[in-house]
């Protein structure tokens, strides 16, 4: 019970008493929120440990006895991980070329995904409604379906043009940004279509064109869609294996899923590569969620009308 | 500063619906007019064509001698206060007032002085910081009148300005609208459903209804002499009373009557009668224009059993009915009527306004 509410309770019971009196619920609420972290976090917990211990100790203990015997723990995998620094096939190489294309793919995501909403929202064509249903409809349709088309069109276009998009990261990017906005639309679009027309009015009367007004009035509104979006955006395409396993799979830069799946064995996998090039690839997409999650905060719009 | 023509100017939706028909209405220069009618008369429609919101159908519009009828809203040297004041809410309140004129790249220090001066008539420089949802209703409004203002246009538009403030905010804002006006001496064009605003900002009102223009007028005129039926039972507060009478021509003399009221014409009313061969009439008088007690010579006597009473402190309104049509008279406080009393009320000839029951036109009364 917050301090305020304490305060304008009635001066029968004291407000000191009152403020350290704690409901039942809120406990049993706080052990059932408690329990389902602390389960959310054992694995996680589990690789950062993994990581942290001599490749020789994965087969000889769990990872749990690190807590009886601390001593255990050490750089020294992080160390040889990084020892290869960027050349073709490391960690950091593979971790550039996930950034290479998780930017971008989230940057062209989230920009064409905003321009087109605010067409659909407030531009003044015919079919629109059509339009945005026909992009709605491409939301049912698996991405797994795409690839082998895909990549006979992206053969097809590297035969005929020269301009290698197989087996490149700009074909890469393409397919995600392609299987990206969809989703991106139709986000942007139920969001748009809560800010009031009157806004835009006002904003033609005192003398802007639609892209004055998409910059100045529409996108600063749109802000907390456009960083979700940006956000599961960067995490869907950082966490993606599947794209990278076909398009890529021949290029000497790999991504990051790509590289641990490389670690992956039929008989004895590398489990202490595998923990610590999880660790680094789980930095990024936090430092993402924590850079934007302000933005998720709802309530920009109040005060806009009446 | 400037003239504004709406020269047949009409609106047709996609669906066929009529919104505005051949609006023809000159404003002039510094004019302050109100745009009134009930919901659904067309008055936004027009407003937003004259802002360039709406596309026009067919008619023209002219802002200083200049047609506007393609015109974007910016180059048309117009503002316009909404009803939901739609300002930006992630701007604070400088920035929202300044928006206009960045885009019109007006140096930085001119703008300032705008801001603050607008600010200073307004009583916001307190809030120039804040962000509009940090604000109270009223002081949203002076926002949006403040983001007029700045940008000194020669043309002001408002749609309801008032209709979310609560009664005492608005009775404020309204001055503060109305010397706002006297201030800039700027053409202004208003509208309301609200005949008691109408009333008591314009220099003239037009009145319109179905998409179609009523009068145009002072509020004296309109008052006084409303052209038809409609005006005459928009303007005005309570709405005039109507009654249908039967014309008799006996022997050259003519009354009129109708279940419970007499009405005895002047000279000029019997010819004006006479000639229009009408059987029936319906005449219309204004609530405080009754008196009680039958009157002597020409005039109307109306009967009324009282229904409901009620005390506005320096009169009384009184409703009840008149061979089955509703009638509210207000009274004098000192009168010692009662609910179920029979009350005959009465007007005199210079306050009755007849009306043609079919066209719905008036044919006689004041102005």
């Amino acid at each position: 019970m917050s301090a305020v509410q304490a305060a304008s309770l009635p001066a029968v019971t004291t407000p000191r008493k009152r403020r350290f009196r704690v409901r039942p619920s809120r406990i049993v609420i706080n052990v059932v929120l408690a329990a389902v972290a602390i389960f959310w976090l054992v694995p996680a917990v589990g690789i950062l440990i993994i990581s942290l211990r001599p490749e020789s100790a994965f087969e000889q203990s769990g990872w749990w006895t690190v807590f009886t015997a601390p001593a255990q723990l050490t750089f020294s995998n992080y160390k040889t991980l990084l020892s290869a620094g960027f050349s073709a096939g490391g960690v950091l190489d593979s971790l550039t070329t996930s950034l290479a294309i998780t930017i971008p793919v989230t940057i062209l995501v989230t920009i064409i995904s905003s321009l087109t909403a605010y067409s659909l929202v407030f531009g003044r064509w015919r079919g629109r409604t059509v339009v945005f249903l026909l992009i709605v409809a491409m939301l049912v349709l698996p991405l797994q379906m795409a690839l082998i088309p895909v990549a006979s069109l992206y053969n097809f276009i590297g035969d005929t043009t020269g301009l290698k998009l197989f087996g490149s990261v700009i074909g890469v990017i393409i397919f995600h940004v392609a299987f990206g906005l969809p989703f991106g639309i139709f986000l942007m679009r139920n969001f748009y279509t809560g800010i009031p027309h009157d806004l835009l009015e006002a904003g033609r009367i005192d003398g802007a064109g639609e892209w004055t007004l998409f910059r100045k009035v529409v996108m600063p509104l749109g802000l907390p869609a456009a960083a979700s979006l940006a956000i599961f955006q960067f995490i869907w395409v950082w966490n993606d294996l599947l794209v990278a396993l076909v398009f890529l799979a021949n290029n000497s830069h790999l991504t990051l899923t790509l590289f641990l799946y490389g670690q992956t064995r039929f008989l004895s996998s590398n489990y202490y590569i595998i923990s610590t090039g999880a660790m680094i690839s789980i930095i990024v997409p936090l430092i993402v969620f924590f850079a934007f999650q302000r933005y998720f905060v709802r309530g920009v719009l109040a005060g806009a009308v009446k | 500063m400037a003239r504004v023509v709406l020269d047949d100017l009409t609106k047709r939706y996609e669906g066929g619906a009529l919104a505005v028909d051949k609006l023809n209405i000159d404003i002039k220069d510094g004019e302050f007019i109100c745009f009134v009618g009930p919901s659904g008369c067309g008055k936004t429609t027009a407003l937003r064509m004259i802002a360039g919101l709406e596309d026009i159908t067919s008619g023209e519009i002219r802002i200083a001698d200049r047609v506007v009828n393609n015109l974007p809203p910016r180059d048309r040297d117009i503002a316009m206060v909404f009803q939901s004041y739609a300002l930006y809410p992630h701007m604070s309140v400088r920035d929202n007032m300044a928006f206009g004129l960045q885009l019109r790249k007006t140096p930085k220090a001119d703008i300032d002085k705008a801001v603050e001066a607008a600010a200073k008539i307004l009583d916001l420089e307190r809030f120039l910081d804040r962000k509009p949802g940090q604000l109270s209703g009223g002081q949203r409004q002076r926002v949006a009148l403040g983001r007029a203002i700045v940008r000194e246009p020669s043309v002001f538009l408002m749609d309801e300005p008032l209709s979310n403030l609560d009664a005492k905010l608005r009775v404020q804002t309204r001055a503060e609208i109305a010397r706002i006006h006297t201030r800039l001496e700027a053409t202004m064009i208003y509208v309301t459903h609200d005949q008691v605003e109408a009333m008591t900002m314009g220099d003239r009102i037009a009145v319109i209804n179905e998409g179609v223009l009523q009068q145009v007028g002072t509020p004296k005129e309109l008052y006084e002499a409303p052209l038809n039926r409609f005006v005459a039972g928009f303007i005005g507060s309570p709405s005039m009373n109507f009654i249908d009478l039967k014309v008799s021509n006996e022997g050259g003399v003519v009354t009129l009557k109708g279940e419970g009221s007499v009405l005895r014409p002047d000279d000029t009313m019997s010819v004006l009668l006479r000639d229009s061969g009408l059987d029936t009439v319906t005449v219309g008088f204004r609530p405080e224009h009754l008196e009680v007690g039958a009157v002597t010579g020409p005039g109307l006597d109306v009967t009324l059993t009282i229904d409901v009473i009620e005390f506005l402190g320096n009169d009384v309104l009184i409703h009840g009915s008149s061979g089955g049509r509703d009638v509210v008279a207000i009274v004098d406080v000192d009168n010692t009527l009662k609910v179920g009393d029979s009350v005959v009320l009465s007007a005199t000839p210079r306050r009755l306004h007849v009306f043609n029951p079919v066209s719905l036109a008036r044919m006689i009364g004041t102005g």
